[in-house]
């Protein structure tokens, strides 16, 4: 019964922890491009400083984790609901569902902010598509913890 | 209307000369001390004798009115008095409606009107975003015209590169040309009209001795005022003392060769919004000092200088709220327009 909720923290944690990386590396991959000391040191305490710093309440009034756990908590909600009447394979649909919620953040966090993309990353559409696979990989984990591998549906003789 | 107050260095009062403005944005002041303020709107508005004119101007162009945009910088030509020419900056919409840019006119002034708008600067390329657009403007001894253009927000990478527009500081000639002493014309893969790059969103821009002074907005911290000089990389966003607003590092290089350091910087923010040199009699104490307008929390900061070396900073006017703009008039008064909907005019007299 607590597993549940135990994997969703944990799949909330992978989604973070990856965006955060993503969000710190395509600074560093661009800094590097005009020939800045971007060393392993370098790297490493940047990302450690942007896990601590955006899961903090600074410029965005909440916590980047907090905007995450909501986001897939509503998408797997919608998912589990979704499962008792669409014929799909469960990790494939949380997998879907995660990427949703993450592509969701990314697409709707700018028209809360004059349409400017906080999310450095998050600027070209390759970094869009890597955040939504952020997504993914956080549902894919969710969707493979749970026992029933398939939709109720699926289980029935047609 | 005016209120007592009392500074550390010198005693003031306040006289709200104009209400009710809709986001002013700059302030020109004319030869007559007559007063034309831009709102963001779109609209331009006269002050004649005190009184702010009803109607606005006729003449000005369309702008783009979201986010930060609007019309915004306004520079009386060096021979205003001859011939009556101001300039405009503000963002522009393209024709497809999708995207805009920074765009810079000239006209002719008179009392009702501007009229022969002729645009002499449009950035490039365009930005889908409506925010950083700098969009001050300041004349070099050499009849020159300097312009800020900000780095449109989700371009900030390209303020490090001369093929574009964004996060520089540009020298036209009135007529939109460009100097044939511009830093990068023999560069083949530079705007001609860069002057210096690196910027992140000047909004401050004034000349003191021949030098040119700047200031420019940070991200979380890491406000900057710099002395500007053509050629110069002042480092956005590849060294920085801000922070981005999700909290992440923008960059963790504070310094690096042949990135120019600030003479300042500020964290937390201020928000410099508009500066001014102050050379009156009124406040004989600051003469001298650079005067910044800031929207947060909401002040002037009287920065002193010794040479070219800020030495000292005061604050000033904190009572009012966001400072969009401030000016000095030829009594030595000082003027300070308030930011928003309904935004004030106040001149600012010692007692």
């Amino acid at each position: 019964m607590l597993k549940t909720p135990l994997h969703f923290v944990a799949s909330v944690f992978i989604a973070t922890a990856m965006v955060i990386f993503q969000t710190t590396s395509s600074n560093l991959i661009w800094l590097s491009s005009l020939n800045m000391p971007v060393t392993l040191q370098v790297s490493l305490s940047s990302y450690l400083n942007d896990l601590v710093a955006m899961n903090q309440m600074q410029g965005v009034p909440v916590p980047f984790f907090a905007l995450i756990a909501v986001s897939l908590l509503i998408a797997f909600l919608f998912t589990r609901l979704g499962l008792t009447w669409i014929k799909i394979n469960q990790v494939l649909a949380y997998s879907l569902a995660g990427g949703t919620a993450i592509v969701a953040i990314v697409v709707l966090m700018p028209l809360a902010f004059y349409n400017l993309d906080l999310l450095p990353g998050a600027r070209t559409f390759i970094g869009k598509m890597f955040l939504g696979a952020c997504g993914i990989a956080s549902g894919f984990y969710f969707g493979s913890t749970l026992k029933d591998k398939k939709s109720p549906l699926c289980n029935q003789k047609y | 209307m005016s209120t007592r107050l009392s500074a550390s260095s010198q005693d003031y009062a306040y006289e709200i000369i104009a209400e009710n403005l809709d986001h002013p944005w700059g302030i020109a002041v004319l030869d007559n001390d007559d007063l034309l303020v831009t709102e963001l709107t779109g609209k331009l508005r006269l002050i004649k004798n005190a009184t702010l004119r009803e109607m606005p101007l006729g003449g000005v162009p369309d702008v783009l009115f979201a986010g930060q945009g609007g019309l915004s910088g306004i520079a009386l030509d060096p021979r205003f008095s001859e011939n009556k020419k101001i300039y405009l900056a503000f963002s522009s919409p393209d024709s497809n409606k999708k995207t805009n840019t920074l765009e810079v006119v000239s006209a002719i002034y008179n009392e009702t009107a501007i009229t022969n708008v002729t645009t002499i600067f449009r950035a490039s390329p365009s930005r889908k975003t409506a925010a950083h657009y700098g969009a001050r403007m300041v004349f070099l001894e050499d009849g020159t015209l300097l312009i800020t253009s900000g780095d449109g927000f989700n371009y900030r990478e390209k303020a490090q590169y001369l093929d574009n527009h964004f996060g520089k500081i540009i020298r036209i000639n009135t007529d939109g040309s460009v100097p044939s002493d511009n830093p990068f014309t023999n560069n083949p893969n530079a705007k001609p009209e860069i002057w210096s790059y690196g910027h992140r969103n000047p909004q401050g821009i004034v000349i003191r001795g021949g030098r040119v002074f700047a200031h420019e907005h940070g991200p979380m911290g890491g406000d900057e005022i710099n002395l500007i000089e053509a050629k110069r990389n002042y480092g956005w966003p590849a060294i920085t003392f801000g922070k981005d607003y999700i909290g992440a590092l923008i960059s963790p290089f504070t310094e690096k060769d042949g990135m120019e350091q600030p003479l300042k910087y500020w964290v937390p923010s201020i928000a410099p919004s508009g500066m001014t040199f102050y050379d009156g009699d009124l406040f004989p104490h600051w003469k001298g000092s650079l005067l910044i307008s800031a929207l947060v929390p909401g002040d002037v900061r009287r920065l002193t200088l010794e040479e070219y070396t800020i030495i000292d900073e005061e604050i000033l006017f904190s009572d009012l709220g966001r400072v969009r703009d401030i000016a000095t008039t030829k009594d030595g008064s000082i003027l300070l327009a308030t930011d928003g909907p309904g935004g004030q005019l106040v001149r600012v007299r010692p007692n």
